[in-house]
C-alpha cells in the first residue's frame, strides 16, 4: 500500500497528474465515503422504487376508482417534473413544513433520507409504468384460468401475474434502474456526501478537476456496467422458456 | 575597442529588454474589446449580492467599477461561485476576479494574486444559541453547514472533526441552517457580521460565540501568466492606490462593514512606502 | 367536441389543484405574524425573471436535442450498419454516454472546455450556457443512437433483401426503403429522450449556468424569507409540468398511432 501511494505521489510531482485520492488519506476518506453513500442511495431507492412499482401496478390492476386516479396522478406528477426540483422541493420546502407542522425542533428527515425519499418516488413512477405494461402483457387466458381455479384477485396478482410480469418487464426495469443510479448524483445539490460530492471536495481543494472527473467517469461506467451485467444474469436465469426472445 | 563597445550596447539592450515587462495578452484584449470582465459573488452580502432588479451590487462590484474607470473601459460583471471562480479565471472567462478569494499556497500555484491584498477575513461559525457550542472543539461530530469550494472547509474539518455538509451556494447553506438541518454555518467572519447586522430579527436565535480563526487575507486575482505583465503591474498600482487614498476604508464604511484593523494597517503601510 | 371539452376541463382542474396545494402548504409554513398573502406578494415582482429563466431552460434543451440528435443519428447508423472498428467505436461511444451520469458530464464540460478556442484567426467563444448545451447533448447523443439502433433493427430483414433484389445499394436502400419506415418507429422513443432531457436541464444550474433554478436561488437569497421556498419551487414544478405533460401525451399518442401491428 505504501508503494502505491508513493507511486501516485511521484505521478503528481513529475507529471502533474494529481490523483490525490490515492496518496492523501483525507481525500481517500472523502472518496470512500462517497462510494458508500452512492451505494446506499442506489440500493435504498432501487428497492424502494421496486416496492412502489409493485404496489402501484397492483392498485392499477385491482384498485378502486380513487386508488387508480391517485396512482395515475402520482405518475403524472413525478414523470413530468424535473427530479432536481423535486429534490429541492422535498428538502427545502416540504421538509421544514412538516417539521414545523409536527412541532419538532430537529428536522424529521436528514438530507440523505430526503434524497432517498425523492429518488424512490421519482423512480417508482417509472417502475409503475413498466410493471403496468408487463401486467398487461400477461395473456388474458392465463388470468381467466386463475380465476376459474377460484383464486382471488389478490392471489392471482401475487402468484400468477407478478412473477410473469416481472420477467417480462426486466429490460424496461433495467433501463429505469440504471437511470436511477445515474440520478443519485443529483443528491450533490443537497450536500449528500455521495461520490460526486466527494470528488468535488477533493478538486476544489487540490484543483485537480480533470483527474477527478476521469476517475468519476470510470467508476460510474464500472458500477453501471456491473449492474447491467447482474441484471443480464437475472434476466437469463428467470427467462421463461418459449417466451419473448428466449 | 569597437567590438567590446557593441558587446556592451548589446548587453545593455538585453538587460533593459529583460526588465521591460512582458506584453499582456489580457490587457490587449481588454483594450481592444473596450470591456473588462470581472468575476464577482452574488450571494455574499455586502461584498456581492443581487437587488430586486436582478443587478449585482456590493463592495466588490464597486471596486470592479473603479478598476474599469481607471482602465478607461466598460465593466462586465460575471457572477461566480466559490466552486467555479478559479476555473473561470483559468479558462479566461473572466479577466479579473474580485470574489472574496482567500489567499493560500495551493491557489498561488494556479492563479496570480495581486499584492497588496485588499481585505482579510477569518473562519467563523454562526451557530444556534441552544446548541451549546462554547469552543471550536465542541463542534466535533456535529452537523455544520458550509459552502462548497471554501478554503477553510478542509482545514476546519481536519482540526476539529465536525460533520461538514457543504452546499453548492451560500443560499442553500443558509436555508438548511434556518430549517434545522445543521446547527451551524461555517463561513467567513465578514459574511456573518453583515448577515447579523442586516437582518437581526431573522438571526435572533443564532450567535457567533467562537473566536475568529485562521485569519486569511483576500486577494484580487488575475491569470497566473499575467502576474508579471503590464496588466499585473497596473492592477498592483490600483490596489496600492486604493489603500493609500483610503478608498477601501471609505467603501468599508459605505457598505456598513465593521471597521477592520487590517485596512487601517494596510493604509499606514502604503503611505509609509511612498 | 365533447372529448376536447372534457380534456380541457381535466387540465384546468389539475392546475387548479396544483396551485391550491402549493398555496395551502405555503400557508402552513408561513410565519404567524403576517398573512401568507403578504408573504407571497413579493414573488409577483420576481415573476418575469423566473419566467425568463424557464425559457432559458427550454432553449437549452431544444439546442441540446438538435445537436444530440444529429450526432446520435450518425453514431446510431454507425453502430448498426457498419462492421469492424467503426461499429465497435460507435458502440463504445453509445454505451459510454448512456451510462455516464448527466451531472458528471455537465461538470466535465463546464470545467474542462476552455472559455474560447482560437482556430486560425477566428475566436470561438464558449459561454457557460453553450458548455451546458454541449454537456447535455452528449447523453442525448448516446440515447438517440440507441433509439436509432432500435428503429433500424426493428425493420424486418426481408425489406433489406427485397431492396437488394431490386439492385439498390446500401445507401439507396436506407434512404428509400428503410428510413421512412424506421423514422415512424423512432419517433415516440425519441420524444421520450426529449422528455428525459428537459427533466435533466435544471442540472445546469449546479454548474453555473443562469437558468430558472439559479434565478429561484437568487430570488430566495434576495428576499431571505423561508415562507417563499414552497411557492417558488412549487411554481417551477408547475411550469415544467405544464411544458412536459403535453409532450408526454403526444409521445404516447404517437406510440399508439404508429404501433406496429
Amino acid at each position: 500500500m505504501e508503494t502505491v501511494s508513493e507511486l501516485f505521489r511521484t505521478l503528481n510531482t513529475t507529471y502533474g497528474f494529481d490523483l490525490s485520492i490515492f496518496y492523501d488519506s483525507y481525500d481517500a476518506d472523502l472518496f470512500t465515503r462517497g462510494m458508500y453513500f452512492t451505494a446506499l442511495l442506489s440500493a435504498a431507492s432501487v428497492f424502494g422504487s421496486l416496492f412502489l412499482g409493485v404496489i402501484g401496478a397492483y392498485l392499477q390492476f385491482n384498485g378502486g376508482v380513487v386508488a387508480r386516479k391517485f396512482v395515475s396522478a402520482y405518475i403524472q406528477v413525478f414523470r413530468n417534473t424535473p427530479p432536481l426540483i423535486q429534490l429541492y422541493f422535498f428538502f427545502f420546502s416540504l421538509g421544514p413544513s412538516l417539521t414545523s407542522a409536527t412541532g419538532m425542533s430537529e428536522p424529521i428527515l436528514s438530507n440523505v433520507a430526503w434524497a432517498i425519499v425523492s429518488l424512490t418516488l421519482y423512480a417508482g413512477a417509472f417502475n409503475i409504468e413498466v410493471f403496468r405494461s408487463g401486467v398487461e402483457a400477461v395473456p388474458a387466458a392465463t388470468i381467466e384460468a386463475a380465476d376459474s381455479l377460484g383464486l382471488s384477485k389478490r392471489q392471482t396478482f401475487l402468484q400468477i401475474i407478478l412473477p410473469l410480469a416481472f420477467r417480462i418487464s426486466l429490460p424496461g426495469l433495467n433501463n429505469n434502474l440504471v437511470n436511477l443510479i445515474k440520478t443519485t448524483t443529483n443528491a450533490y445539490a443537497i450536500a449528500v456526501p455521495e461520490l460526486l460530492y466527494g470528488a468535488s471536495q477533493v478538486w476544489s481543494d487540490k484543483l485537480n478537476a480533470l483527474e477527478m472527473m476521469i476517475v468519476l467517469l470510470i467508476v460510474y461506467t464500472a458500477v453501471i456496467g456491473l449492474f447491467t451485467w447482474m441484471m443480464g444474469c437475472i434476466e437469463r436465469n428467470l427467462a421463461v422458456p418459449g417466451w419473448g426472445r428466449a | 575597442m569597437k567590438k567590446s563597445f557593441t558587446f556592451l550596447v548589446a548587453l545593455a539592450i538585453l538587460t533593459i529588454g529583460g526588465y521591460a515587462h512582458a506584453q499582456s495578452v489580457v490587457l490587449d484584449r481588454i483594450k481592444k474589446a473596450g470591456t473588462i470582465r470581472v468575476g464577482v459573488k452574488t450571494d455574499f452580502p455586502p461584498f456581492g449580492f443581487l437587488n430586486p432588479a436582478g443587478q449585482v451590487i456590493g463592495l466588490e462590484p464597486d471596486m470592479a467599477q473603479d478598476v474599469a474607470k481607471r482602465l478607461g473601459v466598460k465593466l462586465e460583471l460575471v457572477p461566480v461561485q466559490s466552486s467555479n471562480r478559479i476555473e473561470f479565471l483559468q479558462q479566461g472567462r473572466i479577466d479579473l476576479m474580485i470574489a472574496t478569494l482567500g489567499v493560500n499556497d495551493q491557489r498561488r500555484k494556479v492563479l496570480g494574486y495581486i499584492e497588496p491584498f485588499y481585505y482579510a477575513g477569518g473562519t467563523s461559525l454562526l451557530v444556534r444559541k441552544d446548541a451549546g457550542i462554547k469552543r471550536w472543539e465542541d463542534i466535533k461530530g456535529r452537523d455544520i453547514c458550509a459552502t462548497q469550494g471554501a478554503s477553510y472547509n478542509r482545514l476546519t474539518t481536519q482540526k476539529y472533526g465536525p460533520n461538514l455538509v457543504a452546499f453548492p451556494g451560500n443560499t442553500e447553506a443558509l436555508n438548511a441552517l434556518l430549517t434545522g438541518s445543521c446547527i451551524g454555518f461555517l463561513q467567513d467572519s465578514t459574511l456573518h457580521a453583515s448577515m447579523l447586522s442586516m437582518d437581526a430579527s431573522k438571526w435572533a436565535a443564532f450567535e457567533t460565540p467562537l473566536p475568529v480563526e485562521d485569519f486569511q487575507p483576500w486577494g484580487i486575482a488575475v491569470a497566473l501568466d499575467e502576474l508579471g505583465t503590464a496588466y499585473g503591474d497596473q492592477m498592483r498600482q490600483i490596489v496600492t492606490e486604493w489603500h493609500r487614498s483610503g478608498y477601501l476604508l471609505s467603501m468599508e464604511k459605505q457598505w456598513a462593514l465593521k471597521p477592520s484593523e487590517f485596512l487601517k494597517d494596510m493604509q499606514a503601510r502604503a503611505i509609509k512606502a511612498r | 367536441m365533447n372529448n376536447q371539452a372534457n380534456w380541457r376541463c381535466k387540465v384546468l382542474m389539475r392546475f387548479g389543484l396544483a396551485i391550491v396545494i402549493v398555496l395551502a402548504l405555503s400557508e402552513a409554513h408561513a410565519t404567524s405574524q403576517e398573512s401568507w398573502i403578504d408573504e407571497i406578494a413579493p414573488l409577483w415582482k420576481w415573476m418575469p425573471l423566473l419566467l425568463k429563466g424557464f425559457l432559458v431552460d427550454v432553449g437549452i434543451s431544444i439546442a441540446a436535442m438538435l445537436i444530440g440528435t444529429a450526432f446520435g443519428a450518425i453514431i446510431g447508423v454507425g453502430q448498426t450498419l457498419f462492421k469492424g472498428i467503426i461499429r465497435i467505436f460507435c458502440l463504445g461511444l453509445t454505451q459510454f454516454f448512456r451510462n455516464a451520469p448527466w451531472l458528471v458530464l455537465l461538470f466535465f464540460c463546464i470545467l474542462l472546455i476552455p472559455h474560447q478556442i482560437t482556430v486560425f484567426d477566428w475566436v470561438i467563444p464558449f459561454p457557460p450556457w453553450m458548455k451546458g448545451i454541449i454537456g447535455l447533448a452528449l447523453p442525448v447523443m448516446g440515447n438517440v443512437s440507441e433509439v436509432v439502433r432500435g428503429g433500424l433493427i426493428s425493420i424486418p430483414s426481408a425489406q433489406w433483401e427485397a431492396a437488394d433484389a431490386l439492385a439498390l445499394n446500401k445507401w439507396q436502400t436506407l434512404r428509400i426503403v428503410i428510413l421512412p419506415q424506421a423514422l415512424k418507429r423512432m419517433l415516440p422513443p425519441w420524444m421520450n429522450v426529449y422528455a428525459v432531457l428537459i427533466m435533466a436541464t435544471p442540472l445546469v444550474s449546479i454548474v453555473g449556468v443562469e437558468d430558472s433554478v439559479t434565478v429561484a436561488r437568487s430570488v430566495l437569497s434576495a428576499e431571505g424569507n423561508t415562507a417563499l421556498l414552497m411557492p417558488v419551487y412549487g411554481l417551477l414544478l408547475i411550469l415544467f409540468y405544464a411544458y412536459c405533460a403535453p409532450i408526454a401525451r403526444l409521445a404516447r399518442f404517437l406510440e399508439v398511432r404508429y404501433a406496429v401491428k
